[in-house]
């Protein structure tokens, strides 16, 4: 399928959960294309299934019908194994709780998704050493996530999305459990890595203030693109 | 970083829980080696020089009923016999011990050499036991333990025959696999107990040959069919076995007590290991999001499964051969397992039974990661 400069072509996607005797539409024949280098940032109220898209798009989740192309490859034709390797190299996760392994220092969550490439330690150690420098936590390295603030945190999760060199990176709500100055800095990185570094950020938010630092938003409703 | 490095911190990540599984495992298996080498220990065959060639005659209906003395001279003729000495057990207690610590057989000094040849005295204290009536001969372990020596005193007052009686002590042996028991004469017996005169324990004979054996057991056997006291021959192994079936079925019931123990441990390993990867489903989500894939979080879960059995068997194999191994065990149980091996068989059971422990409890766990959905494991933390 060409892409005509588009990073993700998602086409009459659908996605119905089955809720015991129930249908639940989550998402009805979505059709979006989003542009190489974007900061799109996705509204709408609880329920209207901008998460379930992000997911989808994010090769961690199924649609039900429809098709869902992210740099040429249509995400829902792969199986399990093919999207595990698809993922860590062409995605990097933004979560609303940081999701960092507690038992792990920064440097180490941030090393965590290069284990899985051939990578060997001092490449490993120079990935990992650019990208927390790019989030400015370079001197942070050795800290356990408990000894961080939660931007902080936010920053290293950032930085763990950003060590693989993927094209796009994906944040749901991520300034969610953040205080106004945290959630500053938070944003500031995302929309610095779409103007600067070129990589396209697809971002959840319920805030519009979070949402102003986007390019483009675009909004949900029950499962329909409204905007 | 490695991947060991990461298995490794998130297998201590609640030390107190790996601790207290590691110990539980190490104790279960430490439990396990004691029951198999005790096991082994009580069904072990005799060894020894002429062990393979003993022949123990007792009554048909049970070893309690005494046999005729009067059977002696048939048991000689018959082709094949080379000794025979009657042995009778006198079930006596020493210095008032409500737990007899060493048994004491009557018998025939002049025949006993030849039928008991691993048994090790000087020549002459043979011969005093043959001419001094009240003598006895003991066995070193129960001399060192009760500081005996030859020439001392001893009374016994039996639990079998209405007696108490007083012995000489005129030769300590060793040389036997358990040198506890205490020997002396059959006719010494007979005159302190004149309504047994006549009467004996049992028979126990040497055989010239192992090629004998079979000759001599049903021979022995046909010679007393049809009399008041008919007989039961069989090999000291076999007899050995019959004594330790008195006690009921030891093996299944040691079999028994292995498989509630593994069973145990597996419940304990399995609970243990599903509890770590629970609180942990929301990690696991996320590693699968940037990229794991099953076979690698099954790695993990199998490898963090497998260290902490591998730790407890470690602990519990290991610390059972030390103990066992460096420790004399037969003065700790009052020389009742005068050795008590851990070989390297039951080694390796105990090894085995950890990895299976740890390939198995980490099975359960596994399955759920594996069945779990990225988005499932977000919504657990969320």
């Amino acid at each position: 399928m060409a892409t005509n400069g588009n990073i993700v072509s998602i086409r009459n996607l659908s996605k119905v959960y089955a809720q015991g005797d129930i249908q639940v539409t989550a998402l009805d024949n979505i059709s979006l294309d989003i542009a190489a280098g974007e900061f799109l940032t996705l509204m709408g109220p609880s329920g209207s299934g901008k998460s379930t898209l992000l997911h989808i798009l994010a090769g961690i989740d199924r649609p039900t019908s429809g098709e869902c192309h992210v740099q040429g490859v249509d995400v829902t034709k792969l199986n399990e194994s093919q999207l595990a390797d698809w993922r860590n190299q062409n995605v990097g996760f933004v979560f609303q709780t940081f999701n960092l392994l507690p038992v792990l220092t920064a440097y180490e969550n941030v090393e965590l998704p290069l284990l899985l490439t051939r990578l060997n330690r001092s490449q490993r150690r120079r990935q990992v050493e650019i990208a927390l420098g790019l989030v400015g936590l370079a001197d942070r390295m050795k800290h356990l996530p408990k000894q961080l603030s939660g931007g902080q945190e936010q920053r290293v999760a950032i930085a763990r999305a950003l060590v693989t060199d993927p094209q796009l990176i994906v944040a749901d709500e991520p300034t969610g459990n953040l205080d106004s100055h945290s959630a500053q800095e938070v944003l500031g990185v995302l929309q610095s890595l779409s103007k600067e570094a070129g990589k396209t950020v697809i971002m959840v938010t319920h805030d519009p203030k979070a949402a102003a630092f986007g390019s483009r938003t675009i909004h949900l409703e029950k499962g329909e693109l409204s905007k | 970083m490695t991947i060991g490095t990461f298995i490794l911190k998130n297998a201590l990540r609640n030390k107190r829980r790996a601790t207290l599984s590691i110990l539980s495992v190490a104790v279960s298996l430490f439990l396990l080696v004691l029951l198999l080498v005790a096991l082994r220990e009580i069904t072990l065959p005799v060894e020894g020089a002429g062990a393979e060639l003993r022949v123990a005659v007792r009554n048909k209906i049970s070893i309690a009923n005494l046999l005729p003395a009067k059977q002696l001279p048939i048991i000689e003729k018959i082709p094949g016999v080379e000794a025979v000495t009657p042995f009778t057990w006198f079930g006596g207690k020493y210095r008032g011990e409500e737990n007899m610590s060493f048994a004491q057989f009557a018998l025939d000094p002049k025949r006993v050499r030849g039928v008991f040849t691993e048994l090790k005295m000087p020549a002459e204290d043979y011969a005093k036991m043959e001419q001094q009536r009240d003598a006895c001969i003991i066995g070193k372990i129960t001399a060192d333990k009760y500081k005996l020596k030859v020439g001392d005193k001893m009374t016994l007052e039996s639990t079998v025959y209405p007696v108490t009686m007083d012995f000489t002590i005129v030769g300590i042996y060793s040389g036997t696999p358990d040198d506890r028991n205490m020997l002396f004469r059959q006719d010494y017996l007979d005159e302190s107990v004149p309504s047994t005169k006549g009467m004996v324990g049992m028979w126990w004979l040497k055989v010239k040959s192992a090629q004998d054996m079979p000759k001599v057991i049903s021979a022995i056997d046909k010679a007393f069919e049809n009399t008041s006291a008919e007989v039961r021959a069989e090999s000291e192994r076999a007899f050995q076995l019959g004594f330790i079936s008195m006690w009921g079925n030891i093996k299944l019931l040691v079999g028994l007590i292995c498989s509630a123990v593994i069973f145990t441990l597996l419940l304990v390993s399995a609970s243990t290991m599903s509890m770590a990867i629970r609180e942990r489903f929301r990690e696991l989500a996320i590693l699968k999001a940037i990229g794991y894939r099953r076979r690698e979080l099954f790695v993990f879960i199998l490898a963090e499964s497998f260290g902490l059995a591998a730790a407890g068997a470690l602990l519990g194999v290991g610390g059972a051969y030390v103990l066992f191994t460096y420790n004399d065990v037969g003065k700790l149980t009052n020389g009742m397992f005068p050795s008590f091996e851990v070989t390297p068989r039951i080694v390796a059971t105990g090894v085995l039974v950890a990895a299976v422990l740890g390939i198995v409890a980490s099975i359960m766990p596994a399955i759920s990661v594996a069945k779990m959905s990225v988005t499932e494991g977000l919504k657990t933390l969320d």
